[in-house]
């Protein structure tokens, strides 16, 4: 591809103790690029892209993000931080502050934006996830899905070079499932990099250009959406597939 | 409250067996004192004579009066609604308080004329005193907590010892301790900073660890999503992770000024005018000292209804952002 | 309202303190030499008084909420011969008595017993008066001698000399102090704060508590004078020298105080203050 890579992980290999959770990993995310992982709980994909934010440390091999070469030094890592954006499967919206507030926060407080200008971003992202009439409330008077939109404007604000999604939707009560992937559709086709740990192969189909399936710790098989659903080629994805696409 | 059951019970004290069981103790128990010099014996004079040559007679027609008149309260407040019912216990027990200090034949006139000297010089003493501490207190229990959090091997070290040892010595000894080894080592302190500084060490390592739980009980989230964003550690502690903790360490620390206030009393030894001292010393020369401690008690705790008003206040303000 | 009292001691970190300070640490010992505190007290015109508010009738605070009292006076009246202004502090009697002032006060005027143990850490420079001790019972009681109170309950201040007499453990090593005998044979001895505590854990009552309380005489006839149903019973069993205590090291300063001393009670000075608070000259034993 001739895209620049945003993401690069290369043998990147991480340990809890004596358990090996992730194994060599290689993978490479390329400016523009929608991929989506999936695979059993415990396959260790929710850490490996709370790797690319240093969320967790890897011990063995290199992640480059935007070409910053992650080492675990604090100026290093805040670098990083704030070009990846992070939504998480609860929310995790600063409950003491406004909806607004909590988008306006990171431009003010890491960035140094002004206030009037980081107001303008806010209500601007806000508006895309289309919940500005909210902005002065607390995020505890808002749906799940309102509350996840908001954590997902409130990660553009910081205008990410890579938004990193860690189960968005499975916290979600099923009928505000759809408005946050709608959501991340429309984020997808403005051309947002994306990086979505998921369930939903609905989403994965319609938006991924890559379908990659871990298991115990391995990437075991990545593909076009197309080829990944119709011909899976190992027998762990397919009885992954299977199980996930049998209701 | 606790969260209550939609079952409807019946009011207990308008249950026939507690009614009787209530009246029976009551009686039992004024007729085991001898109430035969009281006043209210002689209100009950017509019935039972002279009262101090009524006998048993006399001491049951007493006991037998005070239980109706309790027993009768009780049942009749048991059908006010509550906040009714809170009001009137408040103010019932409030009566008996003062009657009981009546008993003391206190000099009102003194009192009167002892009051506003023990306001301007003594609770102008405690609370500055009190409130000072509170703040000094309050820095070093952040820092304290901070350091009790944190994976730095010096800085859990010195602040465990520090919790372990303020918490482990009586205050007043950290009194006479930092008065009189301060100036061992060369740093010679006057009462007042003595007693702030010993009062501060002393509810800062309590307070460490009120903050240090009220960090704790902050979601994990909170601190990944701050990280995710880029915010540093002290951003981290100063926007997100203390406001959200305040809820659950203010009330703990309001607890902690209320018996600070009252603490504060222990300065007076190394001869810190506060409210304590001046209480003990105003009525000493007449042997008025009763009504001074009393006038004192009766301050103190006017006080602390005053700081436990403001903590509810606070309380509500913080609960704001969890209502929907 | 006057509260400066209370403030006499809220003055945080002056240059002198901060110079003793430097110059105790360079030098490891209190005071630092001979004449320092003499020095100090000249140069500032005010002389620091620690005394006790609390030991009616020698100080007390007054009804305009003022220090008061003889030995009050009688400090007062030391600074009028050393030429300087008086101040008073009143921290707790343990607090003065554990020694290393450090310069937060220059003198104590307040009764304090000149025994050879204290002798160890302050300088005694003059008695100024003697308090007979005296006990005391409940009016009710029936001991006329003190032989009576054998095997009863006493009452006192606790590590006070009348506490000490109690336990006849009572040492008046101090010049001038007349002899005594111990004529007291307690079962027991309680301890108090103060004698104010004891009077009033007699008064419940004769033998409810206390049978009876051994303290100074004048303040016995203090409390029976407020109403105390109390009297005093024999002869006063010992007569107490009383004295102005310095810190060890400044025999400038105690010179110049025995001087005071010396001449208050020539001209009659400290005779008319006793008979002023106690209505007797206790300025001499008799």
């Amino acid at each position: 591809m001739s895209a620049p890579a945003i993401i690069e992980a290369r043998n990147v290999s991480k340990w809890y103790g004596t358990f090996h959770v992730l194994k060599e990993i290689n993978l490479t995310v390329h400016k523009g690029e929608r991929i989506v992982i999936c695979g059993p709980s415990g396959s260790g994909k929710s850490t490996l892209i709370r790797c690319f934010n240093r969320l967790e440390a890897h011990q063995e091999g290199e992640i480059t993000v935007n070409g910053v070469a992650l080492h675990g030094k604090m100026g290093n890592v805040a670098d990083v931080r704030s070009n990846v954006g992070m939504v998480f499967q609860h929310f995790n919206l600063f409950p003491h502050m406004t909806v607004l507030m909590n988008c306006m926060a990171g431009p003010m407080w890491v960035k140094g934006v002004p206030e009037r200008e980081a107001r303008k971003t806010a209500l601007k992202f806000l508006e895309r996830v289309r919940i500005p009439e909210q902005a002065n409330k607390f995020p505890i008077q808002l749906s799940g899905g309102q509350q996840q939109r908001v954590a997902i404007a409130r990660s553009l604000c910081m205008e990410p070079a890579v938004m990193l999604f860690d189960e968005p939707t499975s916290a979600l009560d099923p009928e505000m499932v759809s408005e946050v992937l709608e959501t991340m559709t429309g984020l997808a086709r403005d051309g947002m990099t994306m990086v979505c740990v998921t369930h939903e192969m609905g989403f994965a189909r319609a938006v991924a250009d890559r379908v990659i399936f871990m298991d115990a710790g391995q990437i075991v098989e990545e593909g076009t959406p197309d080829a990944f659903f119709s011909r899976p080629r190992h027998d762990r994805t397919k009885l992954f597939l299977s199980q996930i696409l049998k209701h | 409250m606790l969260y209550p059951d939609t079952v409807e019970a019946e009011i207990l004290v308008h249950k026939p067996w507690f009614v009787a069981t209530m009246f029976g103790a009551v009686l039992l128990l004024f007729m085991a004192f001898n109430m035969s010099s009281t006043s209210f014996a002689e209100l009950m004079r017509p019935v039972i004579g002279e009262p101090s040559t009524s006998g048993l007679y006399g001491r049951f027609a007493i006991g037998f009066a005070i239980a109706v008149i309790f027993t009768l309260n009780v049942v009749l407040i048991g059908f006010a609604p509550l906040k009714v019912q809170i009001g009137i216990v408040w103010l019932e027990l409030l009566l008996l308080f003062i009657a009981f200090f009546e008993t003391f034949h206190l000099s009102l006139p003194f009192i009167r004329e002892k009051l506003p000297f023990l306001i301007s010089q003594g609770v102008v003493t405690t609370l500055y005193v009190s409130a000072i501490s509170i703040v000094i207190a309050s820095v070093i229990a952040v820092a304290g907590a901070v350091a009790k959090l944190s994976s730095n091997g010096f800085a859990y070290a010195i602040a465990s010892f520090y919790t372990s040892f303020f918490r482990g010595l009586p205050l007043l000894m950290q009194v006479y301790l930092i008065y009189l080894g301060l100036p061992q080592l060369g740093f010679v302190i006057n009462a007042v900073p003595a007693g702030i500084l010993a009062l501060s060490l002393c509810y800062g390592a309590y307070m460490t660890e009120i903050f240090r739980s009220g960090i704790q009980s902050i979601d994990r989230g909170q601190w990944e999503a701050s990280r995710s964003m880029g915010f540093g550690f002290a951003l981290t502690m100063r926007r997100i992770i203390l406001p959200q903790a305040l809820p659950v360490i203010i009330p703990p620390t309001g607890n902690q000024f209320i018996s600070m206030l009252k603490d504060s009393s222990l300065v007076s030894v190394i001869g810190v005018w506060e409210l304590m001292f001046l209480a003990r010393t105003l009525g000493q020369k007449t042997f008025q000292h009763m009504e001074m401690l009393i006038s004192a008690a009766m301050i103190y705790w006017m006080l602390s209804i005053c700081l436990e008003l403001i903590q509810a206040r606070i309380e509500r303000h913080y609960h704001r952002s969890k209502v929907r | 309202m006057n509260n400066n009292k209370g403030n006499t001691h809220m003055t945080i970190w002056t240059r002198r303190q901060l110079t003793i300070a430097a110059v105790a640490l360079a030098l490891g010992a209190y005071p630092a030499h001979a004449g320092a505190v003499l020095d100090r007290v000249m140069a500032a015109g005010t002389l620091k008084v620690a005394t006790d508010a609390n030991w009616a009738p020698q100080s007390f605070v007054n009804a305009s909420n003022e220090l008061d009292g003889f030995d009050v006076d009688v400090a007062k009246a030391i600074g009028k011969h050393l030429g300087v202004k008086v101040e008073f502090v009143t921290p707790g009697w343990d607090i003065i008595t554990a020694g290393n002032w450090a310069g937060r006060w220059d003198m104590h005027a307040g009764s304090m017993t000149p025994t050879k143990k204290r002798a160890e850490i302050f300088d005694f420079p003059a008695v100024y008066y003697y308090t007979p001790a005296a006990v005391a019972v409940h009016k009710d009681s029936k001991a006329k001698t003190l032989a009576d109170l054998d095997g009863k309950v006493v009452g006192a201040t606790s590590t006070s000399t009348f506490e000490a007499y109690a336990k006849k453990d009572l040492t008046l090593d101090a010049a001038g102090a007349p002899p005594f005998e111990y004529k007291l044979n307690p079962k027991e001895v309680h301890s108090y704060e103060n004698s104010t505590t004891a009077f009033d854990d007699l008064r419940l009552g004769d033998g409810v508590r206390l049978d009876a309380v051994v303290s100074s005489l004048p303040s016995i006839l203090d409390a029976e004078k407020a109403g105390y149903p109390i009297k005093q019973v024999g002869d006063p069993v010992f007569h107490e020298p009383l004295a102005i205590a310095i810190e060890r090291g400044d025999p400038e300063l105690s010179a110049k105080i025995a001087d005071a001393v010396k001449a208050m009670k020539a001209d009659g000075t400290l005779s008319k203050l006793s008979e002023k608070w106690y209505g007797q000259d206790y300025s001499k034993t008799n």
